[in-house]
């Protein structure tokens, strides 16, 4: 376990990955009057992925383990990575409740949450970011739905209303 | 038959709701070039979601006018601040800067905006003249010779692999494998879908573009908390007045730097992979050799600006020249316009100009318009696109993260392509803090299905293998493009190794050699002059080489320029 470094790990989650897709080619239904059946280029492809990532795992064994990193456990990893978490999480949760709150609400939320994770945490600051939050999303939903006329998600609630 | 065409073209460009949307195309593409850190592919992406309800050469139109505002909204932040806004713009800094702080910045903007100008309009006439006659020959293409010439584009990821060869080689297939999930194109067979009905219909080209590049950038783009609550730029300098006369009079004394510059731009937009950032400092130092004055460059001197710009956005022409000609992408933006193209059901291919020809001439006529629209806005609108970059980072990621939400649910008006942006997202920010090269696995995502395609097309004429290989006789074509995707795949090795191993005096030669065999087979007796032609040249190339005792002193002193 001493020798492995990020890399080593990489290649073996790739191959691992690479080894369930190869796995579900056999799964694919052959058909009689295919010149070339549609198994023949995904195999094709995670051939070449596979020599390319062989190579790639014995040139980060030579490599040997990683230098000392930034360290802190979980709550480090967590702390260095908290922005794009925030991001995640916030984006998740919105493509959650679309249904619910529909793209304006739910858009404008998003937009407002993620500005007041991100950004600083005052009063005023809070004032400007439910302001540019709004404007930027009715801005937008707006040229959605009247000028290029797409039906954006309503959502229960604004049907409701 | 031509003129109606273009006349149809220009008739559809001139529409209102079209030029509307080219002024807005630009303007973002002047605001996302100002911006250190956007990309003019991310910008290009971004745009994509906009133009799905529009008819494909109002939406084209749009994303060349990005393309172009955002080739030389690089040039803003390059002067007024020396951090080059785009990679185009790089070699811009380098006398743009020092002029605008010896009190010049009017001046250097205008110098640098109107050489955008030049460079564009230039190549765009070479776009007009070139890439017709350059569809005229893909007309022979078979579909062996097809098949060949997306390999040699899926070589490209090579190049575009950057420091970790491996990884992005990788990073390419896995952009392949990421295609071949859900319906085949070929026998509508779903596969690799592990029995996941929101599999079965794979995942669209956008959803996992936005994701993996757009996502991921903005992540890394505030991921330092402290930097991501800074303006981007703070001392922009938005007193400026553009000297518009002085720079054209500038220019025009410059004329030759200008042509040559121009043309060095349109050569690199044709090669694969070669695109605005390797242009810049390719005119840059070719400008530096050519002047009588080289001590000055760097200093703040006109003609630093001249070479690099006009360059930067001649090689916006000659990328569009090829991918419209033989439907392949020369650089990561082109990639992101074919599959802009794809979208609107528009495959681009050898016949595409014979069998789209008014959206071809539309394209020619919108990327001719796009840089007078340029030149207005930024003449107009230059305090307000400053002022953009005042804007903190993460306010920017914000909005921009929920009109990609909202772009990309226009495109099939369903969750899971939403869903699929935030997988992806993952991944792209994933592969970034991993170090894995993100490109190559856009042009694996942009050239998989094509592939695929063109294989089973050149399998059903003749399954024999072999003959695709060996056949120089039979398909000329293909073993052209063959041999130029292994020459394709070592280009990033002879780059690297360049001055500094002997292999790489022999390389180009052989290239040149390689090349000429199959143009023997080649129908025509222009082709076999041509082919002569480059024999010969290895030949002497070859022999000087050989005389000069195989020394590398002329391209150390090169590269110590280059560095210099």
């Amino acid at each position: 376990m001493a020798r492995l470094n990020t890399d080593t790990v990489c290649a073996i989650v790739i191959l691992a990955a690479g080894g369930v897709f190869f796995w579900a080619t056999f799964h694919i239904p052959k058909m009689g009057y295919a010149s070339l059946g549609a198994e023949v280029w995904p195999r094709v492809v995670l051939v070449l992925l596979f020599a390319l990532t062989f190579a790639y795992l014995f040139q980060s064994l030579k490599r040997g383990p990683d230098e000392k990193g930034e360290g802190g456990g979980v709550m480090g990893w967590i702390g260095r990575y908290q922005n794009a978490l925030w991001c995640y999480a916030l984006f998740g949760g919105f493509l959650y409740t679309l249904n619910y709150l529909g793209m304006l609400i739910g858009g404008t939320l998003f937009v407002f949450l993620t500005l007041t994770a991100l950004g600083e945490r005052t009063l005023r600051a809070h004032a400007v970011h439910a302001a540019v939050a709004f404007i930027s999303i009715a801005f937008m939903w707006s040229i959605f739905t009247y000028g290029l006329k797409v039906i954006l998600p309503q959502g229960e609630i604004f049907s409701a209303w | 038959m031509m003129w109606e065409n273009f006349t149809e073209a220009l008739y559809a460009v001139f529409q209102l709701k079209t030029m509307l949307l080219m002024f807005l195309g630009t303007g973002a593409g002047l605001i996302a070039g100002a911006i250190p850190g956007f990309t003019i592919a991310m910008a290009v992406i971004l745009t994509l979601p906009f133009t799905f309800a529009m008819p494909p050469l109002q939406g084209l139109a749009t994303m060349i006018g990005v393309f172009v505002g955002g080739l030389s909204g690089g040039l803003m932040s390059g002067i007024l601040t020396g951090i080059p806004g785009t990679p185009s713009s790089i070699a811009t800094t380098f006398d743009g800067f020092p002029m605008a702080r010896a009190g010049r910045p009017g001046l250097a903007l205008g110098l640098g905006v109107w050489s955008s100008f030049f460079g564009g309009l230039i190549s765009a006439v070479a776009l007009v003249l070139l890439a017709p006659l350059l569809a005229d020959l893909g007309l022979e293409f078979g579909p062996w010779d097809y098949f060949s010439l997306v390999l040699f584009a899926l070589t490209i990821t090579a190049s575009l692999a950057g420091t970790n060869m491996l990884k992005g080689l990788i990073a390419g297939v896995v952009g392949l494998l990421i295609r071949t999930i859900g319906e085949d194109d070929i026998n509508g067979i779903a596969r690799l879908d592990f029995g996941m009905e929101s599999l079965k219909s794979g995942f669209q080209f956008l959803p996992v573009l936005i994701g993996l590049f757009a996502f991921g950038q903005l992540l890394s783009d505030v991921k330092d908390r402290v930097q991501a609550r800074q303006p981007l730029m703070k001392d922009t300098g938005v007193a400026v007045k553009v000297e518009h006369l002085e720079a054209i009079k500038t220019i025009f004394r410059s004329w030759i730097n200008l042509l040559r510059s121009s043309f060095i731009g349109i050569f690199v937009g044709v090669l694969p992979a070669a695109g605005g950032s390797i242009s810049n400092i390719l005119a840059y130092d070719q400008a530096k050799k050519a002047s009588r004055t080289p001590e000055k460059f760097g200093t703040g001197i006109a003609d630093g600006i001249i070479a690099p710009e006009s360059a930067n956005n001649a090689t916006a022409g000659g990328a569009l020249m090829i991918l419209m000609a033989l439907g392949i992408p020369g650089d990561l933006v082109a990639a992101v316009m074919l599959g802009a193209l794809l979208i609107h059901d528009v495959a681009p291919s050898p016949t595409f100009i014979t069998e789209n020809a008014v959206l071809a001439y539309g394209i020619f006529i919108a990327f001719f318009i796009a840089h007078p629209i340029m030149i207005m806005l930024q003449a107009v609108c230059l305090r307000g696109f400053l002022l953009v970059t005042r804007v903190p980072m993460y306010t920017l990621a914000a909005v921009i993260l929920a009109y990609c939400a909202i772009g990309v649910f226009a495109l099939e008006n369903s969750t899971h392509d939403l869903w699929t942006v935030l997988i992806f997202g993952v991944l792209g920010y994933a592969m970034r803090v991993l170090r894995f090269p993100i490109a190559p696995m856009i042009l694996g995502v942009v050239l998989g299905n094509m592939a695929e395609l063109n294989l089973s097309r050149a399998y059903a004429t003749a399954s024999d293998m072999t003959m695709f290989v060996t056949s120089f006789a039979l398909r000329p074509w293909s073993a052209f493009f063959l041999l130029l995707g292994v020459f394709s795949v070592g280009f990033p090795w002879y780059q690297k190794e360049y001055g500094r191993k002997k292999w790489t005096l022999v390389y180009i030669p052989a290239m040149a050699a390689a090349l000429a065999l199959p143009m023997f087979f080649m129908q025509g007796s222009v082709r076999t002059f041509v082919a002569a032609a480059l024999l010969a040249w290895a030949a002497y190339a070859l022999w000087k080489r050989h005389a000069g005792g195989w020394k590398l002193e002329a391209q150390e002193d090169h590269i110590a320029a280059m560095k210099e």
